[in-house]
């Protein structure tokens, strides 16, 4: 390269640095902004349907054919030619019409065991899904009422060379599992890019395996992998014909349930705590990246055997999520680890017990997310009883009263004790005497009690309005207790 | 004149009582008018859309203006247009119209607008939507930026038909993400850019690199969109908008909107000390003569070149009129506005609920505030073209309007005021990009290689990709395979490129005395000597001490004391020549244009006694040294030009002279004053003679002192007639400086050497 305008880039590097941190603040607005563009695709919900995502293909196949016989030719040269690593990990060239790649291609047995469950148990449980895809997938009306058939699925994580959805994020490798039921097996394919020229090839390779598959089973696929993929789909000259694939997307679910309970709902923390899966001398994902760099730069695929392993894992504990939250929506998940938990299916933490049963409930399986109520409505400690307002709600709305009120006295028997006393449950119960049990006098007892504890509650500044304005409220209900309990006296 | 409320029915009225005030007329130096114009109009082009036609009537639009016809036929013919025409010249509809008509046609074609702000995006979605309504078409014309809701941003991607956004979302959001974006990227026809004239300076380059990596995604989608723009008046529109567009571009200016007669009086604030050349403060005036509008009825826009002094201004009309008027009738506007509340500005001004506004540079843009009466500039705006965009906010298509320019006592200022004819005879400012300085354009290739790999043959912007390429593949921010290069780095390059220079940040003044108080603001380049920690810092006559200068968060906490020195802070200014590009020899002068390296670093401050002026003691300032390389200009003096001056005497000359100089400059280059810097030096490190340098302040030069090099000639004439013209005795803040810096001779050695060098003497 020219000597001057290297030497002009040398000085003015020196000085860039200090230019850039005056315009950080602006720089970190600028992100704030657009940070709203990463973000969406969690808030985008019009995704959709299966199978053959029709593609067009762009280029003329007559030239790609006359390609791929020279190709012929040179593939057992090729593959002679692979790095050592490479071989280890049993990992192989394959071509196409749009050139090659490397492909690495394992085989589970059904009956093997990855943490808590056996492979095979997906093939029972993966039709207990369906409420969780048509959740994921509204308004793809090819996709509703579909049957979730283990056969149809594909499990899908990539690794990619950077953060975001941005057109320069490429997917260097592409980790796909799916059953074949028939062989009793479970495949588990790698597709790596030796360099950027090769995305067209593989690209196009897995298109060919999401043909007849109905959904995409992912650990945030829906907001990163999928869009990151058909954005390379465009970036290649392909348009997409028809709807999008259906989304199996655990993330949601997994932070639906272990949000609060889990250090983090990162993948290798539900494996470990939830699943019964302990990874050992795993390279972490984020890692990744950097690896690809090296090995981009020095071609020694070594760098590139703990990710190929990582990612291999991580599709593996796809199967297993997906088997697990299929049995939890079938009744017979195994809710914890260990004997204790293992034994009734009932999480151990409170929280951890409310939300499933509160997913249950939102996934139309209020037969199984009873004894989960019950159960926690029976438990008597601290924990426990943070969750029983909510509790009773759920009871209250499905018009069960009878459940409802032991456990708002409960709560309110609480309140009157506690520092900071919420005085929920009593209004509840001035309601439910008042309208429901139609008894004024004992109506008027918790709502006059609901507004001492409102005026002995301390207010931060920041609750101050909606407080003043509750408590206005329950004066007003006092009062017409009051007038209703003197009329029903005279 | 009605006699029971004093206020006058219309400007001719007022005008002709203030010519009855000789106190204020004493002041006047010059009164331009300008006659009335009548409208130039042409009949609907023939073959418009029916339903377009039916609106604009509707509107009560059944002709075109000429240029709004021209720029219509031109876009028709498929050509770039830039459409240059005053404020309030419906200059919008030249290319609504064509747009709008080519949507009717074809659903599927797609429009990009981009307007420098989010606050004019907002207008202009109102006015098409109103226009689509009328025609009771279904276009959906929507805003894209950091306010639009992530919920609704997939719906505005696909079903969008024309997307209104600014420069920094095209380029940090939509471009990186343009797969997203197919819809619009297949199908654009039309790029339309208003407030051309915006894109200049540093600002500009980043913006011209921008539109390189627009058109370069547009062609991967096959698309080839038309550019459509508009432009305040600016010397070289044309050139202006091909070199940011990097295309060919048709150029139509035949306004033929209407005017009324306008008033243009120049007005300087009377001299108070004759030997300093102090003046009465402009804010004060200014406050006078808005105050004499605003009680006659006449609603007026006043503007101001800083937030604070707004807000000043603001405080004093609202207690000036609060009686008559009410304060809500008078209203400041400026950034730092919720836009809620400016939207609430602009209706009532264009309402005439509200009388009277003061504002910022904020209101120079095209936001819809309808026409006002009459304009007070606080001080000279700058450049002639915002000046005239200004004045251009009042004045109305009928009847009179005023404005009144009040200089500061400012340099630059006093010579406008003096010389109105330069003024009014002279074009208005160049706009000057520079889109391939190195830093930026390499910027640019980064971010356009995460938007699409590079290939070989390719081509983007001036320098040689393939070097650049290169460079970048070496610094591992790109991979090469075959004849592509792919960007392979984990970042997001678009987030650490900001498109508007740092520059414009100011370090705010906080009073500490009682409670918090901002009370003023300094520029970044003027907060190491001014606000330094243990500087005195005066404002508004009341003496500050520095406290604690938090430089990162750009805050200076003062507290108010009353001591008898002042601080005087030494700049330690290192400037190497790196090397020369250009040369030329003319006369006693010889000039060069190259790259330089320039290390400044406050090093002490010293305390003064006022009055007597003795040095009574001394600190350290502890500030990091700031280090540039970029373009410059400088031009050494021979020893016939010396004539036998002592190196001090030479000091004081090249001294003068480089503060006249650097008073000149911005108003050629049409840039901020901050963006060119000057240095002299009696025995210079590079050529060993007395020499004078400017830069550019920005990292690889902007194209600045290119153009200074340039115009050398010219520079010294003006300089030269600025201080002749200057009535001070021997120097003064307006000319060569104050005697307190260039000396009792200053003025007089500065013209000398002036004079000998240019042969006049």
């Amino acid at each position: 390269m020219s000597g001057g305008l290297r030497e002009r880039l040398e000085r003015l590097r020196a000085q860039a640095a200090a230019a850039k941190a005056a315009d950080e603040a602006y720089i970190a607005q600028a992100k704030a902004e657009t940070a709203a563009e990463e973000r969406e695709g969690a808030a985008a919900q019009a995704l959709a349907r299966p199978g053959a995502a029709g593609l067009d293909a762009a280029s003329s196949t007559g030239e790609a054919a006359a390609v791929a016989v020279a190709r012929e030719a040179e593939k057992e040269k090729a593959q002679s030619e692979l790095h050592p690593s490479f071989a280890r990990l049993g990992v192989e060239q394959a071509d196409n019409e749009f050139g090659s790649f490397l492909l690495r291609r394992l085989a589970y047995p059904l009956a093997s065991r990855h943490g808590l469950y056996e492979l095979r148990e997906l093939l029972d449980y993966a039709p207990w899904l369906e409420p969780v895809a048509s959740r994921q997938n509204k308004g793809a009306d090819d996709l509703s009422g579909l049957p979730i058939e283990a056969g149809r699925l594909l499990f899908l994580d990539t690794e990619t060379t950077g953060l975001g959805v941005g057109a320069g994020n490429v997917p260097f490798m592409i980790g796909i599992g799916y059953v074949e039921p028939a062989e009793g097996k479970l495949y588990v394919e790698q597709t790596l890019i030796r360099h950027p020229g090769e995305e067209k090839a593989m690209l196009h390779y897995l298109l060919g395996r999401m043909a007849n598959r109905t959904h995409l089973v992912t650990y945030n696929g829906r907001s990163f992998d999928w869009p990151v993929l058909a954005g390379r789909y465009i970036l290649n000259g392909w348009r997409r014909k028809g709807p999008e694939p259906g989304h199996l997307d655990f993330l949601h679910p997994s932070r639906a349930l272990w949000r609060n309970t889990l250090e983090s709902c990162r993948l290798s923390r539900i494996e470990q705590d939830r699943l019964g899966i302990a990874r050992e001398e795993d390279v972490p994902g984020s890692l990744a990246p950097e690896l690809y760099v090296k090995f981009l730069s020095d071609g020694d695929a070594a760098h590139l055997e703990g990710v190929y392993l990582h990612n291999e894992r991580d599709v593996l504990t796809l199967v297993t999520l997906a088997t697990h939250f299929g049995a939890l929506l079938a009744g017979s998940g195994r809710l914890g680890l260990g004997e204790e938990a293992a034994g009734d299916g009932i999480p151990e933490a409170a929280e951890e017990l409310f939300r499933t049963a509160a997913w249950l409930d939102a996934h139309g399986r209020t037969d199984r997310s009873e004894r989960l109520f019950e159960a926690l409505a029976a438990r008597q400690d601290e924990a426990a009883s943070r969750w029983w307002l909510k509790t009773a709600l759920r009871y209250k709305k499905l018009g069960r009263f009878e459940a409802a009120v032991p456990l708002w006295l409960r709560a309110a028997d609480r309140a009157e004790k506690a520092a900071f006393p919420s005085y929920e449950a009593h209004v509840e119960l001035a309601m439910f005497y008042e309208h429901r049990a139609k008894n004024a006098s004992e109506a008027l007892r918790f709502a006059e009690r609901a507004l001492e504890l409102a005026l002995r509650r301390p207010v931060s500044a920041r609750e101050q309005a909606r407080i003043r304005e509750e408590r206005e409220g329950l004066r007003h209900r006092v009062e017409r207790l009051r007038r209703k309990s003197r009329g029903s006296r005279t | 004149m009605n006699p029971w409320t004093g206020k006058a029915a219309t400007v001719e009225e007022w005008l002709d009582l203030l010519r009855g005030h000789p106190e204020i007329m004493a002041n006047v130096t010059h009164w331009h008018t300008q006659p009335a114009k009548p409208a130039r109009t042409v009949p609907m082009p023939a073959g418009m859309n029916g339903k377009l036609a039916e609106a604009l009537a509707s509107k009560g639009i059944r002709e075109l203006y000429t240029h709004q016809a021209a720029s219509y036929r031109a876009v028709r013919e498929g050509k770039n247009v830039v459409t240059v025409t005053p404020t309030a010249s419906g200059k919008t509809l030249c290319y609504n119209l064509p747009v709008l008509e080519h949507l009717l046609a074809d659903d599927s074609v797609r429009a990009l607008y981009l307007f420098p702000t989010k606050a004019l995006a907002q207008d202009q979605v109102a006015e098409l939507q109103e226009l689509a309504n009328l025609m009771e078409a279904d276009i959906k014309t929507h805003t894209y930026d950091g306010d639009t809701p992530p919920t609704v941003r997939q719906a505005i991607r696909n079903a969008g038909h024309i997307i209104v956004t600014n420069p920094d979302m095209l380029h940090s959001a939509i471009l990186p993400h343009h797969t997203k974006w197919v819809k619009l990227f297949e199908n654009v026809k039309y790029i339309v850019i208003d407030e051309l004239h915006a894109y200049r300076g540093v600002f500009g380059s980043h913006v011209a690199n921008v539109i390189r990596r627009l058109k370069r995604i547009c062609r991967f989608y096959g698309s080839n969109p038309q550019f459509l723009c508009a432009s305040a008046t600016i010397r070289n529109p044309r050139e202006h908008a091909e070199r940011l567009l990097g295309e060919p571009v048709e150029l139509v200016d035949d306004n033929g909107a209407p005017s009324g007669e306008k008033h243009l009086v120049f007005y300087n604030p009377p001299v108070v000390n004759q030997q300093l050349g102090i003046r009465k403060s402009s804010v004060l005036e200014s406050q006078k003569l808005a105050g004499l509008l605003l009680k006659s009825g006449i609603q007026t826009i006043v503007f101001a070149r800083s937030r604070v002094r707004v807000e000043i201004l603001l405080t004093y009309l609202q207690d000036l009129v609060k009686r008559e008027l009410g304060t809500k009738s008078i209203r400041g506007y400026r950034g730092g506005y919720l836009p809620k509340q400016r939207r609430e500005i602009e209706r009532g001004l264009r309402s005439g609920e509200i009388r009277g506004v003061v504002s910022t540079n904020a209101l120079e843009l095209g936001i819809d505030i309808g026409q006002l009466q009459a304009c007070v500039l606080n001080g000279y705006p700058g450049s002639i073209a915002s000046t005239w965009q200004q004045s251009g906010r009042a004045g109305r298509r009928h009847g009179s309007s005023v404005t009144f320019l009040v200089a500061s006592s400012n340099p630059l200022d006093q010579y406008l005021i003096q010389n109105p004819d330069y003024f009014l005879g002279t074009p208005p400012e160049e706009a000057r990009i520079h889109p391939d300085n190195l830093l930026i354009l390499l910027d640019h290739v980064k971010c356009a290689a995460y938007e699409l790999p590079f290939e070989e043959g390719d081509t983007f912007g001036g320098e040689k990709l393939s070097d650049l390429l290169e460079f970048l593949a070496e610094e591992k921010v790109l991979h090469r395979a075959g004849d592509r290069w792919y960007w392979m780095e984990q970042a997001f390059p678009a987030h650490n490129v900001s498109l508007r220079s740092a520059a414009q940040e100011n370090f705010v003044i906080i009073d500490m005395t009682e409670g918090h108080k901002v009370i003023g603001e300094v520029d970044r380049f003027g907060a190491p000597t001014l606000i330094h920690e243990e500087a005195i810092y005066i404002h508004e006559g009341v003496q500050y001490q520095v406290e604690k200068l938090d430089y990162p968060e750009k805050k200076a906490y003062v507290r108010q004391v009353n001591v008898d020195y002042f601080t005087d802070a030494s700049l330690a200014v290192e400037l190497k020549v790196l090397h020369a590009d250009r040369e030329t020899t003319s006369g006693p002068i010889v000039r060069q244009y190259g790259e330089v390296s320039v290390t400044a670093k406050p090093t002490i401050f010293k305390k003064i006694r006022l009055r007597t002026h003795e040095n009574i003691g001394s600190g350290p300032i502890h500030l990091p040294e700031e280090e540039l390389h970029t373009s410059a200009y400088w031009f050494s003096f021979a020893e016939e030009a010396e004539a036998g001056m002592n190196a001090n005497d030479m000091q004081m000359a090249l001294l003068g002279l480089a503060n006249v100089l650097i008073h000149l400059a911005p108003l050629h280059l049409m840039c901020d004053p901050f963006d060119i810097r000057v240095v002299p030096q009696v025995k210079s490190t590079h050529a060993k003679k007395p020499t004078i340098y400017f830069y550019d302040r920005y990292p690889g030069g902007i194209g600045l002192s290119q153009r200074l090099y340039e115009m050398h000639d010219e520079l010294l004439e003006e300089a030269e007639r600025l201080i002749v013209g200057c009535g001070c005795l021997s120097g003064c803040p307006a000319c060569v400086g104050p005697i307190e810096e260039v000396g009792l001779l200053g003025k007089e050695l500065s013209l000398g050497l002036l004079r000998r060098t240019r042969g006049t003497a």
